[in-house]
């Protein structure tokens, strides 16, 4: 099969997408190497290469979006390998989208990260790691071929690693960065087994060879391809059980945790399966797999986020519950809902983490929210944040959110997943629960700064030094509160904008040579119909958790019923439905056993006794030998003499004899 | 009346058989030199012997050869004998064992 070539993309020299893809690895660079001299420069410096980076992909809308006789995009060929392994950048519709978020999200993220990282020790460090994240997510999306787009796979993980253990005397940080680091090097190698099924049929990696051959693979090979590739995506995009990362991945300084949800990381599993439709619309049992685990991840996440008490904890388990539609929407076929998904998402979950930020930074490093309350006159951004972003995520018509989610969940029923319908259904309502039990904590009520933890319920903990960060604030109020304020712009209106008028709408146009057109059944159920189910159910959720926590007489005695609530949990929702308690059972405690067992039985008695017994039977040898050695010249002549006698009579008797 | 050359390998072998006798059981170190001696010139003895019963001058060539050999294997083995005599003050090669191992 190594005759064809097919190239995605317009092949030819677009050098702007070099640029574009080496200014934040440069800015990195820079950020490291010139640290002390640049000081708070580092932030306008990394802040700088990401917007130039969002300038050029701006002005690169017309190459990715051109469509010449069925090549999609621009392609940019960079070196080639062995024959048939060439690397290259391809921007087409759909990597040009996860540019957009990326570089756009990621520049306003990292301006705020100039407020919030002010005074650390390691202000530089923090930028270089940042701007070197956005360039590995780069890597990810605008790689033409399956070993470029692990290559950005594995340096995500190792991106996310420097930065979820950025506080690095912090144990619980360095715990949790191990963990991410770990938990992403299985998805790293199930591509990597990906990679090599491929291989096997196809002297080729490239997108375009692959996709175009997708029905030469055979439905077995095809399904394993779809597995491994989805635990990839499982594994970077914290779908069960591959999630437990994401929460503790909360030890990061806040903008870290808005980088990682919203622009980049997470969302790369979603990318991978929208990039791989070909594949994913061959293979019906991929598709059911990806749907069901991302249902499955979509209610769990809303369910933790119910009992969650720290506010970027109830926000991570938001960010798993939210890619769970976006898998479950990609996964099942709704290539052009899940990716809508994304980048409404990234947006609104950018907010909202901005604006916990916010409070977190106000409040010296508090992320309880039992302990926050009252906050909505003392912070009205971040109320006004908080609160568009919820709006948006719960899927009130007319926000961002609602054109997304919606079109997900009847994606859904479009494909033919009844099951999954019912599942996004009642996950929106739980999302519409915990979101506004989030915000009516933290914002309603008087503020509950001063009660004593015990009587909120809170377990002891170890008290969090304020990092320096939090010492003095010195940088202007804007530089935090302007990213958080462009964002309510896209968070309120870029659904209506883009998304409003189904196929005819601006979204759908862009994706339509992306992933075709797909001509479904009209199921039961009309999307309308299906919108105000979900409103019902959105409306109910939000009701719930107005009367337990907005109510007049919940706001009366808000602290005896916070403490109620904290104590009387369910212990299966304490533990988080036990996933960290079987993985570690299953997989660090065998590994674990299996090491003690190498510690005590392999090592010392068959490594390090295969060792002895060289040194045994050389020393005996020696022992031999030895005795030989007398030292006597008397004994050598002797056997010298012997030795001679024995040619002798070797040569007279046995050699022929005398003559 | 030319001697039979019998005689020379027999009177070559008592020699030679002398010398390995003196190797191996004399301990005084000058009386193995000798008795090397010995045996270096009872194969000179047959060298030239059998150059003459066969007329190849080959073989008296070698025997200068060998006493060449044997007059630098003296110097150095007295030379060896009479360093060790310097620091031991004693010559019984059974009791100088310093190659034991």
């Amino acid at each position: 099969m190594t005759g064809i070539h097919h190239v995605m993309g317009v092949d030819g020299s677009y050098p702007l997408l070099v640029a574009l893809w080496l200014l934040p690895l440069a800015g990195a660079i820079a950020c490291w190497v010139l640290g002390p001299q640049l000081k708070t420069a580092a932030g306008w410096l990394a802040g700088a290469v990401v917007a130039a980076s969002f300038v050029l992909a701006t002005l690169s809308w017309g190459a990715g979006t051109q469509n010449v006789a069925g090549a999609l995009g621009a392609h940019q060929a960079l070196l080639s390998w062995i024959p048939g392994f060439d690397f290259g950048l391809l921007l087409d519709p759909l990597s040009l989208l996860w540019t957009f978020v990326i570089t756009g999200v990621g520049f306003l993220i990292l301006f705020y990260s100039m407020g919030y990282m002010e005074g650390d020790r390691a202000y530089a460090r923090f930028f270089a790691y940042m701007s070197f994240f956005v360039f590995a997510m780069l890597t990810l999306v605008l790689s033409d071929n399956f070993v470029g787009l692990l290559i950005g796979w594995g340096l995500v993980g190792l991106a996310s690693y420097f930065l979820i253990g950025f506080w690095f005397d912090r144990p619980t940080a360095v715990a949790a960065a191990r963990k991410a680091f770990v938990m992403n090097v299985v998805g790293d190698v199930a591509i990597m087994f990906a990679i090599f099924a491929i291989v096997t049929k196809l002297h080729s990696t490239a997108f375009g060879d692959v996709f175009a051959s997708a029905g030469a693979f055979g439905p077995k090979l095809l399904f394993v391809i779809c597995i491994a590739l989805f635990i990839g995506a499982a594994a970077k995009s914290a779908q069960i059980p591959l999630h437990t990362w994401l929460p503790d991945a909360m030890e990061g300084p806040t903008p870290v945790s808005a980088l990682i949800h919203a622009a980049t990381m997470v969302t790369a599993g979603v990318y991978l399966i929208a990039r791989c439709a070909p594949l994913w619309s061959a293979s019906h049992d991929a598709a059911l797999l990806a749907g069901t685990i991302g249902g499955l991840t979509a209610i769990a996440g809303a369910i933790l986020g119910c009992v969650q008490w720290d506010i970027k904890r109830i926000l991570a388990y938001s960010t798993m519950s939210q890619i769970g539609y976006m898998i479950m929407g990609v996964g099942v076929g709704a290539y052009e809902g899940g990716v809508a998904h994304f980048f409404t998402h990234a947006f609104f979950k950018a907010q909202l983490f901005l604006a916990s930020g916010l409070i977190i930074h106000a409040l010296a490093n508090e992320q309880d929210v039992r302990k926050m309350g009252g906050l909505r006159k003392k912070m009205p951004l971040a109320f006004w944040a908080i609160l568009t972003g919820v709006l948006s995520i719960c899927g009130i018509p007319g926000f961002s959110g609602f054109f997304s989610k919606d079109r997900i969940i009847f994606g859904t029923l479009q494909h033919g997943h009844p099951w999954l319908y019912a599942v996004g259904i009642v996950t929106a309502g739980l999302t519409a629960y915990y979101m506004f039990r989030l915000l009516f904590i933290t914002f309603l009520g008087r503020y509950r700064g001063d009660v004593d933890p015990a009587e909120l319920g809170m377990r002891p903990q170890p008290t969090v030094t304020a990092d320096a960060a939090h010492a003095a604030h010195r940088t202007p109020a804007w530089i935090m509160g302007l990213p958080v304020a462009i964002l309510m712009v896209p968070t309120v209106a870029i659904g209506a904008a883009l998304m409003f008028g189904g196929e005819d709408s601006p979204w759908a146009r862009y994706f339509a040579p992306q992933f075709g057109a797909q001509t479904l059944p009209a199921p039961g159920i009309s999307e309308g119909m299906t919108s105000l189910i979900v409103l019902l159910f959105v409306i109910a959720g939000f009701a719930i958790a107005w009367w337990r926590y907005a109510a007049k007489a919940a706001q009366a005695d808000a602290v005896a019923r916070l403490r109620s609530e904290s104590v009387r949990m369910p212990a299966v929702l304490t533990n988080l439905f036990y996933f960290d308690a079987v993985i570690d059972l299953i997989f660090v405690r065998t590994s674990q056993l299996f090491g003690t067992l190498f510690e005590r039985v392999l090592d010392p008695h068959v490594i390090d006794g295969a060792v002895r017994e060289v040194t045994l039977v050389t020393r005996a040898a020696g022992a031999f030998v030895q005795a030989a050695e007398s030292g006597l010249v008397r004994a050598y002549a002797l056997i010298l003499a012997l030795g001679a006698a024995c040619f002798i009579v070797y040569y007279a008797f046995a050699a022929g004899g005398l003559h | 009346m030319p001697v039979a050359i019998g005689n020379y390998i027999a009177l070559s072998a008592v020699m030679f058989f002398l010398g390995v006798a003196g190797v191996l059981l004399r301990r005084n170190p000058l009386v193995t030199l000798m008795s090397i001696e010995l045996m270096f010139n009872a194969a000179n003895l047959l060298f030239m012997a059998f150059a003459r019963a066969w007329l190849a001058n080959a073989g008296q060539v070698f025997a200068f050869l060998v006493i060449t050999v044997a007059a630098a294997e003296a110097a150095i083995g007295l030379a060896i004998v009479v360093t060790t005599f310097r620091d031991e003050k004693n010559v019984d090669v059974d009791e100088i064992r310093l190659m034991r191992g």
